[in-house]
């Protein structure tokens, strides 16, 4: 384990020393200033909670495409309780609906055997329509600005570290004292800092649970019965079956939370992300968060890292387009190192690929000063493609994921 | 000794089979007991039903002496009766440690206590001599270690009465070796082990005791020392076992099959798969072919089906066939039984009737026309599985849940529906329990009697000798050795097949 996390930390390092020089060389402040840390953090938050839903559902053995029709059904929620009730209560009526989403899936996919893909694509269909039905009747009731639009939801405050990064205890503002240095733009230090601080400050207590859910999923997963137990029924259920263990209510345990995470990133958009419920608020992120899934290997840490990946991309697309320019160095220097180890394993071909890959981005980067619109809203999903393709690792999915299971398997 | 089990009168029925007539047994602890029976004698029945998987129809089960009624298999494990399965049920991508525990996990306030586990399936890997990693992930082991997991899974959970379902149907030698050494090592710990199998040699070196079950019904208990394999096996079919023998020569003028000088050159242009085979096959005349596996056997039955290329040429019926496709040799009359049923002969999860059709598609029965005849099909289906006594419940069954002996019953049987006039067979009754070989060794020797020409390949020496005409030896690729099988004895043949002669 110590090898892993130093191994795990060096990488880090490179990639943020990486990071720094090419901000240095192109004088994109914004790769690493406190907005956009603070911004990535946020973008992520959905991702992480719809990966996590997806983790707890696969490792059950159940495939969950209807993550997304989970998340449209936790994002109107969140809006039409969050817009009466409070905020708190939103979010918690986010996580009952998209339960309640996942309920069903659950219902068709382990008792009646429904193939889940589709049981999973017919949830998120669904989902679309039931939103958009209630939303017009309560538009036409007089309560909602709009059909596709809830009334505002009252934010939840945020609060960030004390002393260095301005939170506020007990009426006390505390100084902010990390907000300066990354301000000076000193090489490393201050893109370090930059990026502690968009993570510490000002955050929304709502995202502060998401990010403990990772260790949390982590911990019932791989440290109590219950996760060993739901993890055999995605591994291998007969087997689980033949030692006592109850697979069916393991699978339902498992889509049911998975519904439940995804329903709390819906109402985390609705009511953190913004203020209100929006039609289209959701915008594939059930989808990208599967992605995060494939991409962390099943894995809590890895969707991390894949969310972080996403969120990271879609906040500078959203600050500042002149960053996006500069990330294309960053894939250079990616692919650079893609050839340097394909030459050492001697793997030629893929590496002469990488290579010419990667000549073609350094072409582009000074061939074009501006990226066009399109492109630069397109980042983040060509950043996860360009990244689950590359990467080339060895997934190891759970072994009965998606299969159909009978109790009595035994016989 | 005590009683550590007894069964009394069980009967199951299934929906049209009687599985368990009147089965009775009496395990008594530190003792190892083996069941046998045939195939489909109802073994496996007998022993879901003492694991809890499925409940008798009548007849009473006693565990330590009181009656008890096991509803699933945790009733079976409470009580202290473990499985050991055929198929082991291990999660690939869990560690043995984990695997064990499932289920039954120590707790240490909410956490599973992993160091607590730990300790104690080292203290039984100790204590039984079965010795596993248990950090490493079950993906890497062996069949013998996964076997050995398994073992300790059982024990883990506290079980006294072991139940090992045909443990060594996967294990290799050495392994049975290593397995028989730990059953010895519970049976001193003075647990009752109850052993599964049709394996009579191995049942002989293990067994105390010894169940002998046919057709649902107890038919003998017996003490292991008390017996000879060949009186177990004749109480399993209940007659007198089938000789592999032919009789008088049936030997026709013309020949079937000729090889002329067939090799099979590698890529690489290392030494041949097989060289300068050459040999003349006549009709009603049968052929065996010995050696170790992986002499050119396999090679020789691929070049002879057209499916690798080969130098030399082959005559069918006195003409060549060198240029022709595997459809074509098989349109011709050339008959196969594949050597590995489950993967060259059989599509597992199809039901009988579509594999009926497999190398037999491009004429009657099977096709009208361009046209599937699906009821025609069925019907010959049928005539099969009456004629060659398939046992499954009809045509619409799927291959998967017939027994080895009933598949390969069935190949047979429509291999012989186009009256082949030559037969390619390799290791026919591989695997097949003691009646089904002997109504196969009973169709070879009548279609040899009717003309047939046989090429017999099988590392059943018996088998080899009691069938064949004439014997090939083959070593390396090449044939070493031409014997007559009366004049043969095993241990001659044995050191021809090796090469020490």
């Amino acid at each position: 384990m110590k090898t892993k996390t130093t191994k795990l930390l060096l990488n880090a390092t490179y990639l943020l020393l990486l990071i720094s020089i090419i901000r240095l060389i192109t004088g994109a402040t914004d790769l690493t200033s406190v907005g956009t840390a603070s911004a990535a953090l946020l973008l992520s938050v959905p991702i992480i909670l719809a990966g996590l839903g997806g983790l707890f559902s696969e490792r059950a053995g159940v495939v969950n495409i209807g993550l997304e029709g989970m998340m449209i059904l936790g994002a109107w929620a969140g809006g039409f309780v969050g817009s009466k009730h409070g905020p708190w209560l939103g979010l918690i009526a986010a996580v009952v609906f998209g339960a309640v989403g996942a309920l069903l899936h659950a219902i068709a996919t382990i008792s009646f055997g429904v193939d889940h893909v589709v049981s999973g694509v017919a949830i998120n269909i669904m989902a679309a329509g039931l939103v958009r039905y209630l939303s017009t009747i309560l538009y036409q009731g007089g309560s909602w600005p709009g059909p596709s639009q809830s009334p505002d939801v009252k934010g939840i405050s945020l609060n960030g570290l004390p002393v260095l990064s301005g939170g506020h205890y007990f009426g006390w503002q505390s100084p902010d004292l990390l907000t300066p240095i990354a301000e000076k733009h000193w090489f490393l230090v201050s893109d370090l800092i930059g990026i502690i601080r968009g993570i510490t400050g000002d955050l929304s207590y709502v995202t502060l649970v998401a990010v403990l859910f990772i260790p949390l999923s982590f911990f019932i997963l791989w440290k109590t019965s219950f996760g060993l137990r739901l993890r055999s029924a995605g591994e291998a259920p007969v087997a689980a079956e033949s030692l006592g263990v109850n697979v069916y209510a393991m699978k339902y345990a498992g889509v049911l939370i998975s519904g439940g995470l995804a329903g709390l990133g819906g109402g985390f958009l609705a009511i953190v992300a913004a203020n209100h419920y929006q039609e289209n608020q959701v915008a594939g992120r059930g989808y990208i968060g599967l992605a995060a899934l494939l991409f962390g290997n099943y894995r809590p840490g890895g969707i991390l890292a894949g969310a972080a990946l996403f969120g990271f991309a879609d906040a500078l697309q959203l600050r500042d387009s002149a960053s996006i320019h500069a990330l294309i160095l960053l894939i250079v220097a990616i692919l650079a190192y893609l050839v340097f180890r394909d030459v050492k394993r001697g793997k030629m071909l893929s590496a002469s690929i990488s290579a010419v890959m990667a000549g073609a981005s350094v072409w582009f980067f000074f061939a074009v000063q501006e990226l066009p619109g399109q492109l630069v809203t397109m980042t983040p999903y060509i950043a996860t493609l360009l990244v689950m393709s590359l990467a080339s690792q060895r997934l190891r999915m759970p072994a009965a994921d998606g299969m159909p299971y009978r109790r009595g398997g035994l016989r | 000794m005590s009683v550590a089990v007894e069964l009394r009168h069980i009967t199951k029925r299934f929906p049209g089979v009687v599985a368990n007539k009147d089965v009775s047994m009496r395990v008594e602890t530190g003792t190892v007991h083996a069941l046998v029976g045939e195939n489909g004698a109802g073994k496996s029945t007998v022993m879901k039903i003492l694991y809890g998987m499925q409940h008798p129809d009548s007849g009473e089960i006693l565990v330590n002496g009181t009656a008890v009624n096991l509803k699933n298999p945790n009733d079976a494990i409470e009580l202290g009766i473990g499985m050991v399965h055929q198929h082991f049920m291990l999660a690939d991508n869990f560690t043995v440690l984990e695997n064990i525990i499932l289920g039954a996990e120590p707790q240490h306030g909410v956490t599973i206590d992993f160091k607590a586990a730990r300790a104690k399936v080292a203290e039984m890997s100790k204590a039984y001599g079965l010795d596993v990693d248990p950090d490493i992930l079950v993906e890497e082991l062996g069949v013998g270690q996964r076997q050995r997991v398994e073992i300790l899974k059982v024990l883990y959970r506290g079980a006294n009465i072991l139940i090992f379902d045909e443990p060594t149907a996967v294990l290799v030698p050495q392994e049975v070796d290593d397995l028989f050494g730990a059953l010895q090592g519970l049976r001193a710990k003075g647990m009752a082990v109850i052993f599964i199998s049709h394996k009579l040699d191995e049942v002989l070196r293990v067994a105390d005791d010894v169940t002998v079950v046919r057709a649902g019904e107890t038919v003998a208990e017996v003490k292991a020392k008390d017996v000879t394999a060949r009186q177990l096996a004749e109480l399993m079919v209940g007659s007198e076992l089938p000789q592999p023998t032919t009789h008088g020569d049936t030997r026709r003028a013309e020949v079937t099959l000729a090889l002329k000088d067939v090799s099979i050159p590698t890529a690489t242009g290392s030494r041949d798969l097989i060289s300068h085979v050459s040999f003349n096959l006549h009709a009603g005349e049968v052929v065996g072919i010995a050696g170790v596996e992986g002499n050119g056997q396999a090679e020789l039955v691929e070049a002879i089906m057209g499916l690798r290329e080969y130098t030399g040429s082959i005559e069918f019926q006195g003409s060549t066939i060198d240029h022709m496709s595997v459809a074509h040799r098989h349109d011709l009359g050339i008959g196969l039984i594949p050597e590995d049923r489950q993967r060259q002969a059989l599509m597992m999860n199809s039901p009988l009737w579509e594999n009926r059709v497999l190398g037999h598609q491009r004429g009657k029965p099977v096709m009208r026309g361009f046209i599937l005849d699906k009821k025609a099909t069925i019907e010959d289906t049928k005539r099969i599985m009456e004629e060659f006594d398939v046992r499954a419940p009809g045509p619409m069954t799927a291959a998967a849940a017939l027994s080895g002996g009933n598949q390969q019953k069935f190949i047979v049987g429509r291999e012989m529906s186009k009256a082949p006039a030559l037969l390619v067979a390799s290791h026919p009754t591989r695997g097949v329990d003691v009646g089904a070989q002997g109504a196969i060794w009973e169709v070879l020797r009548e279609a040899r009697t009717k003309g047939m020409a046989i090429v017999l390949i099988s590392a059943d020496l018996e088998e080899l000798v009691g069938m064949s005409d004439r014997l090939l030896v083959m070593l390396r690729g090449a044939i070493t050795a031409e014997l007559d099988p009366q004049k043969t004895t095993l241990e001659q043949l044995g050191s021809a097949m090796t090469g020490a002669a």
